[in-house]
């Protein structure tokens, strides 16, 4: 019993210590996102963890450009590489859970395109910029550099194997004895698997268009070598928001830090559940 | 189409199989056009322009590349570039540095959450969130902590006592130090949930044969649980390798590969090359050298995911 108890006991420091280490870093961005200028870097041991004087400033700053708090002001606005994370990210996560499904289910049930699932996987293993001169040739010739429609069809075949070996997973488990009933009855092969094995896996679906979200969200280098001015992403943009003239905004860019990280931690802790059989490419089920 | 079938030799398909193989062909278009278009043909063009000595300012298009071809000579000076051999030096210190640590840390976390206890959920979901940060934010969070006058200092000044300012991004060591500390903050949650679904796959009554056999904890996870976690491993340790080796966004937002060469990645060294040199030829001969070294990693993760595998199923249940 008293062994029992104390065991409980390092087991409660040790992961309370684990969940500080895990959160002092987010604690210390969302804290500096409301702190005004003067509290950005400590003088002499004059460090705060808090904000003394917290302030909507930062916000402020990054979406108008200016305000009242700063003398410096800027004239691209983070607005518009939200938007542009929103859109290619969007566009990206929709190619890769179309094309994913469609070829998951064929390959899990008529055994055709066994090209796929090795194929997909074998862009995963690549670091993006040792593939990348191709690509960034093609896209000159085509014209998709610095474009909406470009940014988002490299984000689709990219986050492609990890939607279509999550939805592969979720097909091989649909048990065969339903469609072959729906068979017998008449129904053809595109019907059984519009009407009925697509609204099987309808929550696992929406798992993975979450889950497929969150990686083209969280992209940095793809954007930074296709994109130059007009669809810059967010963290493309927050890595240029310092200059020489006006040294590191480190306030601005910690509230853009964090309204960057909310949508991929709200989403993600929703998906808990399919994250291990996500990023080990369905290999493991949780 | 299958009076065809038959004359070939082939088994009778069935309307019914006919239809689905179809199909099935019409449903793995679009995967397959993706395929073609950014994988198949790029590939062919980089292998392509490695042979010459194009570059995207020669004015000239790049099908026009053959005029300056130079065969092997890309793939030749591969081996005399030391800033190369040196940044694939420093890519591979990261990697074995951080995957063994994030490894062990992310083994200890899941048997700490091996069993239930009050709070389990709540302390499972902030545990899972640093690999849930946008990488490069999580690389500028990590800037401003390891500042001179950052927190880090900070509480280092408070624990000791006297005035610490360590200048953490200015010095080669340290910078990479700092660079492995982020490293290991984002990913190490990565093992512990894959280690942890892992140990979850035990089956219970062996666990309680053991302990009334006389099996103590220590005996139990070292007999009973390790072995059976062995193919979990190894996925952890293959796909937390590769990523490692792409490593990019956390480092390149903390120190840029600064100070001087010291944090200078594989992948920061491709980024200067294409950027700052525009020596696109090279990178493509370069490129390809790192696809074949890959690849040649990944079938050996692949033997030893399928060797661990066979075991598995061969163990007495």
């Amino acid at each position: 019993m008293q062994t029992a108890y104390s065991s409980h006991l390092w087991r409660y420091a040790l992961i309370l210590v684990a969940v500080g280490l895990a959160l002092l870093p987010v604690v210390w961005m969302a804290t500096m996102a409301f702190k005004p200028h003067t509290e950005w870097v400590s003088t002499a041991g004059d460090l705060h963890w808090l904000p003394r004087e917290p302030t909507f400033a930062n916000f402020e700053y990054i979406f108008t450009g200016e305000t009242d708090a700063y003398s410096i002001t800027h004239e691209r606005t983070a607005t518009r590489p939200i938007i542009s994370s929103l859109v290619t990210s969007l566009l990206g996560t929709l190619i890769a859970v179309i094309a994913g499904t469609l070829g998951a289910y064929a390959v899990s049930r008529f055994g055709v395109g066994r090209n796929l699932p090795l194929g997909v996987l074998q862009l995963r293993l690549f670091p993006p910029l040792a593939v990348m001169i191709p690509v960034m040739i093609m896209w000159a010739f085509i014209g998709a550099m610095d474009s909406w429609w470009g940014l988002s069809l490299i984000y689709g075949i990219v986050t492609l194997p990890f939607a279509f070996w999550l939805m592969k997973t979720f097909f091989d488990e649909v048990p065969r004895e339903i469609e072959e009933a729906a068979l017998v009855e008449g129904c053809s092969w595109f019907r059984v698997f519009w009407k009925i094995t697509l609204p099987m896996v309808k929550a696992a679906l929406a798992s993975t268009t979450l889950f497929v979200f969150i990686l083209n969200w969280s992209d940095y280098v793809i954007a930074l070598l296709l994109t130059r001015k007009e669809w810059v992403t967010i963290p493309v943009y927050m890595n240029s928001l310092s200059s020489a003239m006006t040294g590191q905004m480190y306030g601005a860019k910690a509230a853009l830090g964090l309204i960057a990280v909310v949508p991929p931690v709200v989403f993600g802790i929703a998906i808990q559940k399919y994250l291990v059989r996500g990023l080990t490419f369905g290999a493991l089920k949780q | 189409m299958s009076e065809a079938a038959t004359k070939s030799g082939r088994p009778v398909l069935t309307p019914l199989e006919t239809q689905g193989k179809l199909l099935g062909l019409y449903l793995t278009l679009p995967a397959q056009l993706l395929l073609l278009f950014i994988v198949a043909f790029p590939l062919v063009m980089q292998l392509y322009v490695s042979f010459t000595w194009w570059g995207p300012l020669d004015g000239t298009p790049w099908y026009m590349a053959y005029e300056s071809a130079n065969l092997f000579g890309n793939y030749g000076d591969l081996f005399d570039d030391s800033k190369l051999w040196g940044s694939i030096g420093r890519t591979f210190l990261i990697v074995a540095v951080c995957v063994p640590i994030e490894f062990l840390l992310g083994l200890g976390l899941a048997i700490l959450f091996a069993e239930k206890f009050v709070g389990k959920r709540l302390f499972y979901s902030i545990m899972l969130m640093p690999m849930m940060i946008v990488p490069a934010v999580a690389g500028y969070m990590f800037f401003m902590l390891f500042q001179s006058s950052g927190p880090i200092n900070d509480l280092l000044s408070r624990i000791s006592g006297t005035e610490v300012e360590i200048l953490w991004l200015a010095d080669g060591t340290l910078a990479m130090i700092s660079v492995m500390i982020a490293d290991i903050w984002q990913w190490t949650p990565l093992m512990f949930l894959i280690l942890l679904a892992g140990m979850v796959g035990v089956p219970e009554d062996q666990m309680k044969a053991a302990t009334l056999l006389g099996a103590n904890a220590w005996q139990r996870f070292w007999r009973i649980v390790l072995p059976r976690m062995k193919m979990v491993m190894i996925i952890a340790l293959v796909i937390r390798t590769i990523e490692c080796i792409k490593i990019f966004d956390i480092l390149y937002v903390m120190t840029g590969g600064g100070p001087g060469v010291a944090t200078k990645s594989i992948s920061v060294y491709i980024l200067d090359l294409t950027f700052k040199d525009l020596e696109w030829a090279y990178v493509a001969a370069l490129g390809l050298f790192i696809l074949i070294c890959l690849s040649v990693f990944a079938v050996i993760g692949l033997i030893l995911m399928q060797r661990a595998q066979r075991r598995n199923e061969t163990m007495p249940a």
